[in-house]
């Protein structure tokens, strides 16, 4: 499904990823901690093409096409996705009319037929209601005036609504309290299948409590510094990240 | 006429906005005293008076088509007591088009207004209100547009000259290169006009290099117990928000185009209507993809 090598990325000139690979084939969820600084954020926005992200060497392929060539727009409508950790607040654009065009976008990208509204509006609340979410908040401004939970929410509205092959969240579980993480986690477990695959990105574990994932990996310095099962988050929690170096 | 009673840019409400210049090959005939809009719209035979009797509401749709050479127009209007005058205006069209409203507000009257200015060789479109009732509320917005080689100001003059009056402002703005947009606000708070409350907001995007964006916002407050705020913003696009959308697959010129166009409408009152709402819409969609 994802395959990074040897993936090296400057941010205003200081190497922030330093020759990761990562694998992460299909069906499988994998989760990455680290400590603060060690280029988490970098990953996810290097994978999805931000502006400023450069790649000076490696390579990622989703099911075997090269990504970092393509524009932000082409990888998304090949079917990754990126749960932010700082969702934006777009005054004056609905949410409703946002996710249309993003779900159309897409689809006229891969030749498909635009969903009709009618269509489109079924979608839309069915999917809101399995997050809990009031369907008065998809005719407000995109993420105007939403709490930090809500936000979260609404990033995986998002991608229960673009259905991904390949979904990154970052952070997701900052901001959301007990009850809202369990019914994002059940959200995001509704998603899982054989054909997709998902990398979670956290600090804690208590998110993997609810997304089990398949592998964990530690990021630290830029690259996989230890790669383990489910039991690794649980050790990570215990001990620190303080054996793997850099900032703490 | 004479070039010599036409501003020029050295008067500093006129100073962005070059009539003398746009003016050069069309004379127009000039008499009398007062503002020299009014005085050119009177000479064009374009110069109307409104009045709104106490307690009436009424709402006005004014549609600006500019044609080649000079195109004035001026309205003077007066709202008694407890009435209402709520103004829609739009411009589009070319040539030179200046259009003046000035508004007298008595007692409790309430002036709303929506300006849309599409832009043209020169295009000014100038509100001045005098609320010389207490408790006169103003609310007044508008959005402009300059494409290449368009110029858009919408200048404006509030004076709160009696107790507890109320302004709500607010202008957005987009320019592409070569076009230049021009903000000029002030709110004139009296002596004596105690507890206004005003708030004045500009901000603007300027899409391209080489677009041009000159605001001139203005608070004058000679009352101490007022409640006054005002902000002015000119830059670009916010690229974390360009990026936002394009992550989520929408392409980057439908991407800018779209928060743009959010970005400007954000400046639509509550009061319009849903047929004018979308009459604005059309007019801002069709700009925006009518990228050269």
């Amino acid at each position: 499904m994802l395959s990074i090598e040897n993936l090296t990325v400057r941010v205003d000139g200081k190497t922030i990823l330093n020759g990761l690979s990562l694998d992460v084939p299909s069906g499988e969820v994998h989760a990455i901690m680290g400590p603060n600084g060690a280029g988490k954020s970098t990953l996810s926005y290097a994978l999805t093409g931000r502006d400023g992200y450069e790649v000076t060497t490696g390579s990622a392929r989703l099911n075997g096409m090269d990504i970092l060539s393509i524009p932000p727009e082409e990888r998304a409508a090949l079917g990754l996705f990126l749960s932010f950790q700082y969702p934006l607040e777009i005054p004056g654009l609905p949410t409703m009319t946002f996710l249309r065009t993003a779900l159309n976008a897409q689809r006229k990208t891969r030749g498909e037929d635009e969903i009709s509204s009618g269509d489109f509006l079924k979608l839309a609340r069915a999917k809101a209601s399995v997050l809990k979410i009031d369907a008065d908040m998809l005719k407000r401004p995109l993420n105007v005036g939403f709490s930090g939970g809500e936000k979260k929410r609404m990033e995986v509205l998002q991608m229960l609504i673009l259905a991904p092959r390949f979904a990154i969240l970052d952070e997701t579980d900052s901001g959301l309290d007990i009850d809202a993480l369990k019914v994002v986690a059940d959200g995001v477990n509704a998603l899982r299948s054989g054909d997709r695959a998902m990398l979670v990105i956290t600090h804690y574990q208590r998110l993997l409590d609810y997304i089990k994932p398949d592998r964990v990996h530690v990021l630290a310095q830029g690259r996989i510094a230890e790669s383990g099962g489910a039991e690794l988050a649980v050790r990570l929690e215990a001990e620190g990240y303080q054996r793997f170096g850099g900032p703490a | 006429m004479s070039a010599a009673i036409l501003p020029n840019r050295r008067d500093e409400a006129w100073r962005y906005s070059d009539l003398r210049a746009a003016l050069i090959d069309t004379p127009a005939p000039l008499s009398g005293e007062g503002h020299i809009i009014e005085r050119l719209a009177a000479g064009a035979g374009a110069r109307t008076c409104v009045q709104i009797a106490a307690g009436e509401n009424r709402d006005a749709f004014i549609a600006l088509h500019g044609a080649h050479g000079l195109n004035a127009s001026a309205e003077l209007v007066r709202v008694e007591a407890g009435g209402r005058y709520r103004r829609v205006v739009i411009q589009t069209g070319a040539g030179v088009i200046a259009n003046l409203a000035c508004v007298e507000l008595g007692e409790g009257a309430t002036f709303e207004q929506f300006t849309l200015a599409m832009g043209a060789k020169f295009a000014r479109l100038e509100t001045q209100v005098d609320a010389h009732g207490a408790r006169a509320r103003v609310d007044v917005s508008g959005v402009y547009l300059c494409g290449r080689g368009d110029h858009a100001d919408l200048t404006s003059t509030i004076t709160h000259a009696a107790l507890d009056g109320v302004t709500r402002q607010l202008i957005k703005g987009a320019a592409r290169a070569g076009g230049r947009g021009v903000f000029q606000g002030k709110i004139l708070v009296a002596q004596g006009a105690q507890k206004t409350e005003a708030a004045q907001n500009h901000h603007a995007l300027l899409l391209e290099e080489g677009a041009e964006i000159y605001a001139k916002p203005e608070l004058e407050i000679y009352a101490d117990d007022v409640a006054c705020a005002h902000g002015n913003t000119a830059g670009a696009l916010d690229d974390g928000a360009v990026f936002y959308l394009r992550s989520r697959g929408v392409p980057e010129n439908q991407a800018r185009a779209l928060l743009t166009e959010a970005f400007l409408l954000d400046a639509l009152p509550d009061w319009i209507t849903q047929e004018t709402r979308e009459l604005i819409e059309g007019h801002i969609t069709a700009w925006l993809e009518d990228v050269e």
